[in-house]
């Protein structure tokens, strides 16, 4: 009877046990339901997502960089090239941990360098931080030893851009730097890292699609730790290309040294091509040290202040000064105001009304009765002051244009300026006021608001040379890929093919004829040449009484205030195959000082062409 | 429905031969179903832990361990250990308060014991010690529980709670508390008692909330509010969906998972153990899984629906709540519904502790069952 009671109490237990327990199972129920559905949304409904964001997580698409594009003469000989550089960098996440592995760092493997607390580095917002870029052999041995102790401090090996001919080619192919925003702006279609560099100016510059290449990608895995795991995938870069100079080695080398620690420039370039042969602008600099392929300073501290990284061949806006005069006298040919027998008088100076303002030339007794042939070959001013105060302002600037005054080249370098090529519009709308005839008169000798540059100057001289075509200018021929032919830039068409040869022959003369002002080039047997002195004021001479030489003698004290030395010229005559123009800042005398420096690379450039003897 | 001891004794040679296995293991499906979580549990531990065999060998001998002891305490009659589980407690309760008072070198927070070769924390003991300990005073003697047991018992189990709390880890301490209130709803505490807990919650709430910690009552609020992240821990949350999510329905096969086997995951192969599961066997492994995890609880309850005494009723019926609470808070945490507590996914998860622990558990409800 007992049992049967306990069955029964059992049994009464049993019963509020399992309705018990069913009110904590459906509280449990609803939370596996919660449960299930959320798996059920994870792994089904949204899977997609999930997969894209998982290979998100692991692989990482390293571009892959090839190798800069080398640039080169086209006998081959290497003007800039890529070496290799081992660096260490520790990444930005882990600079402040890792004061003990810096310390390490200096005590073994960087002994012989000078500590600096690369917690100064924290402000900058790359992600490396570079504590050497430029181990030695030994330092890479140390650190290949201490490697394991310094597990935050990674090696990197990269490709730093170097120039074997240092200064000669700075102005050419410029130099490398860091990306900046303002470059990201230009090269936005183009893969770049942060800390990628870039070709800042001159043919890095300018070709840097071309010698860049295009990245390709690598698929790397990764752990949660960035570490490598293994390649999933590679995309090999595009090669870039490798660029063939149209520059001499020889001309070249000639030009620097010639312009050796003084201010100038020299442009010799191909009048048939447009093919550069020499472009030096002095002082320069060594881009190794700006590339980050050899340690100093860029340039030494004696020209500071002489602009060594502006190029004056196609940045520096000079007085044309005399060499425009033969291009005056063209016109004058061609608008039938002269003719080569026209005769004007000579005295020293010139008024445009009687009584009205002295202009004076340059030789203060004057050159007598003068022809446009003796008025280039002695670069009276008189004679020119007379012709463009005919010719107007109009006429004079349209025609100047024809030839590439005031306009830019278009040459393969970063930076070039148009100068200026002023009209009556230009003056109104940068000086504002009206145009003069002193204006006119100022621009028939190359002087007052006209300015070009070496570049424009050697491309419009070269178009007597070609007898009016002008390419152009070119620094590079070709790279492995295509070939850049030479483009005729524009075509000047004369009335009377016979006044190329007048104007032609008048320079000829500048040098041959015992008075021209270039005759100290002359020599028996010399390669012939055509040509025209220059020599700019860069103080203009204003005082009426004095003579242009007593006035000059006080201005003169001052080596900055000397005028500009320049000399245009192309040789050999006939059959031009170089044109030079040369411009020795405050070298003061055109025929003495640029004049044989044009002659030497003239006659320099003549012996590739001469049969071995 | 009503037995005798008459159809008991006719039947017991009727119905099955003598089979030494049965007789070693009492209940084949729960051992098999047991083993059958264990092992692939071991596999997954080989691909969370990066492929480490000897984290592998570790949790093996725990397993063995924790089998023989298992297999043990079946074979005892549970009257005969019933006082022994009663004053366990207060070895669970020394355990929490050593820890309190000598906390552990190295650890943030006093929660481990390390005994060098081997650590554990007492509140993955206290966890299974309480619901035991506290059933075992609730049928101590043959008559119904009184109102002083009802009180004894809620106080015994806020005081681990409270200990647990103070470590400090406000998780761990609901769960602890959890589990002790578990057996004693089940016991039949009286709804009048219940309804008046409720109301001295309510009452002390304000007082509750202005004692706990600021970070505690982000914690609380993210319960509210799961989007909000105030612990930081989404990036790991995010991560073990990631992973769950891309496994899909078929998963990316064993050792192929990559949010796993690179790491992406954290305390892959503890707590997070779930998430490798998912992204390599997918909703299917998952399923099968939840299926064993069915089978085992459905023993539970089969057992202890059956067994004899009211003790072992009791102790089968919330061990089984807590073995399936803890897979649920374990789930919920990696899927990302809960916030981020201590609970490792059970007989899976590495950790000596837990593993031993859950077999001794499943030794108690074995012990139950009369063949």
């Amino acid at each position: 009877m007992k049992i049967i009671q306990d069955l029964k109490k059992d049994e009464k237990e049993i019963q509020s046990l399992k309705s018990r327990s069913r009110i904590v199972l459906v509280i449990i129920s609803f939370l596996i339901l919660v449960g299930l559905s959320k798996i059920i949304q994870l792994t089904i409904l949204d899977n997609n997502d999930y997969v894209t964001e998982s290979d998100r997580n692991r692989i990482i698409n390293m571009p892959l960089f090839p190798s800069r594009g080398l640039i080169q003469l086209q006998d081959g000989t290497i003007i800039a090239e890529n070496i290799v550089f081992q660096g260490i960098y520790i990444n930005r996440k882990f600079i402040e941990s890792s004061g003990a592995q810096i310390e390490l760092l200096h005590e073994k493997v960087l002994q012989d360098r000078p500590k600096v607390s690369y917690l100064s580095y924290k402000g900058e917002s790359k992600e490396k931080i570079w504590l050497v870029d430029n181990l030695n052999e030994k330092e890479l041995a140390k650190y290949e030893l201490y490697k394991n102790s310094l597990p935050n401090i990674k090696l990197e090996t990269s490709l730093r851009r170097f120039l074997p001919h240092k200064n000669l080619f700075s102005h050419v192919v410029g130099h490398m730097g860091r990306i900046t925003r303002d470059d990201e702006i230009d090269f936005s279609t183009e893969k770049y890292l942060s800390d990628s560099l870039i070709g800042k100016v001159g043919l890095e510059r300018v070709y840097e699609k071309s010698l860049r290449g295009f990245p390709g990608t690598s698929a790397i895995e990764v752990d949660v730790f960035g570490k490598k795991i293994r390649e999933l995938e590679r995309i090999l870069p595009k090669r870039p290309s490798n660029l063939t100079l149209t520059l001499d080695l020889q001309l070249q080398r000639i030009a620097r040294e010639e312009l050796a620690d003084r201010r100038g420039a020299i442009i010799a370039i191909d009048p048939n091509t447009g093919y550069i042969k020499a472009l030096v602008s002095s002082p320069d600099y060594n881009p190794n040290i700006l590339n980050g392929s050899e340690k100093g300073m860029p340039f030494s501290k004696v020209f500071k202040d002489q602009a060594p990284f502006f190029n004056r061949v196609i940045s520096g806006s000079y007085p044309p000064a005399s060499t425009i005069k033969p291009f005056i006298g063209l016109l004058g040919l061609e608008e039938g105001v002269v003719t080569p027998k026209t005769i004007i008088e000579d005295k020293g100076f010139f008024q445009i009304k009687e009584d009205g303002r002295k202009y004076r030339g340059w030789k203060e007794e004057g050159h007598g009765k003068v022809n446009l042939r003796k008025a280039i070959v002695e670069s009276s001013d008189v004679y020119f002051y007379e012709l463009s105060s005919q010719l107007t302002v109009d006429r004079i600037s349209s025609f100047l244009n024809k030839f590439g005054f005031g306009d830019i080249t278009g040459i393969d370098l970063f930076n070039e300026t148009k100068s200026t090529l002023p009209t009556r519009n230009w003056k109104l709308g940068t000086i504002g006021e009206a145009w003069f005839v002193g204006d006119t008169i100022n621009i028939g000798i190359g002087q007052g608001y006209i300015t070009s540059t070496p570049l424009q100057l050697v491309s419009s001289i070269s178009a007597i040379a070609t007898k009016g075509k002008i390419f152009k200018p070119r620094l590079i021929s070709n790279s492995n890929i295509q070939e850049y032919k030479p483009e005729l830039l524009m075509e000047v068409e004369l009335e009377k093919e016979i006044h190329w040869e007048i104007i032609e022959s008048s320079m000829i003369a500048v040098i041959n004829s015992w008075n021209g002002t270039a005759h100290n080039l002359f020599r028996d047997n010399g390669v012939k040449i055509a040509g025209k002195t220059g020599t700019a004021q860069i103080k203009s001479l204003t005082d009426q009484e004095l003579t242009v030489r007593e006035e000059y003698q006080g201005v003169r004290e001052n080596i900055k205030n000397r005028d500009h030395a320049l000399f245009a010229s192309y040789g050999p005559i006939p059959n031009p195959n170089l044109a030079v123009v040369v411009i020795v800042e405050n070298g003061e005398s055109g025929s003495a000082v640029a004049a044989p420096i044009a002659q030497k690379l003239i006659e320099n450039y003549q012996l590739k062409f001469k049969p071995n003897e | 429905m009503s037995r005798s001891p008459l159809d008991y004794s006719i039947n017991k040679p009727l119905s099955s031969r003598f089979n030494p296995l049965v007789f070693i293991v009492k209940d084949l499906i729960l051992f098999f179903s047991l083993v059958g979580v264990l092992s692939f549990g071991l596999f997954m531990l080989y691909s969370a832990s990066g492929q480490s065999m000897s984290m592998v060998y570790r949790q093996m001998i725990y397993i063995c361990g924790g089998l023989i002891l298992m297999v043990f305490v079946s074979h005892l009659r549970p009257n005969s250990y019933k006082n022994l589980l009663m004053h366990s407690y207060w070895l669970g309760l020394f355990l929490l308060a050593y820890v309190l008072i000598v906390p552990a070198k190295g650890y943030e927070t006093s929660r481990w014991i390390d005994f060098g070769f081997f650590s554990f924390q007492p509140s993955e003991i206290i966890r299974l010690i309480l619901p035991l300990s506290l059933v075992a005073y609730l049928c101590r003697k043959e008559i119904k529980p009184q109102l002083s047991d009802w009180l004894v018992t809620s106080a015994a189990s806020l005081i681990c709670a409270f200990f647990v709390y103070k470590q400090p880890d406000l998780g761990t301490a609901i769960i602890v508390l959890t589990s002790g209130l578990i057996p004693i709803y089940l016991a039949g505490l009286p709804f009048k008692i219940i309804a008046s807990y409720f109301g001295l919650l309510i009452v002390s709430a304000p007082f509750i909330w202005s004692g706990l910690r600021p970070y505690q009552q982000e914690r609380v609020l993210t319960l509210l509010d799961p989007d909000a992240d105030p612990l930081g821990t989404g990036w790991n949350i995010a991560q073990s969906q990631t992973a769950i999510g891309s496994g899909g329905l078929y998963g990316k096969g064993y050792l192929e998972g990559t949010q796993s086997q690179l790491d992406f995951i954290p305390e892959s192969h503890s707590d997070f153990i779930f998430s490798v599961i998912g992204e390599e066997f997918g909703l299917i492994g998952i399923s099968l899984l939840f299926l064993i995890y069915g089978i085992i609880i459905w023993r539970i309850f089969k057992i202890g629906y059956s067994a004899e005494s009211r003790f072992e009723r009791l102790a089968c019926c919330s061990l089984g709540f807590i073995f399936l609470l803890f897979i649920l808070i374990n789930v919920l945490m990696v899927i990302g519904i809960i916030p981020v507590v201590g609970v490792p996914l059970p007989l899976i998860s590495q950790g000596g502790t837990s593993i031993v622990v859950h077999l001794l558990a499943f030794g108690v409800i074995l012990s139950t069952k009369k063949i």
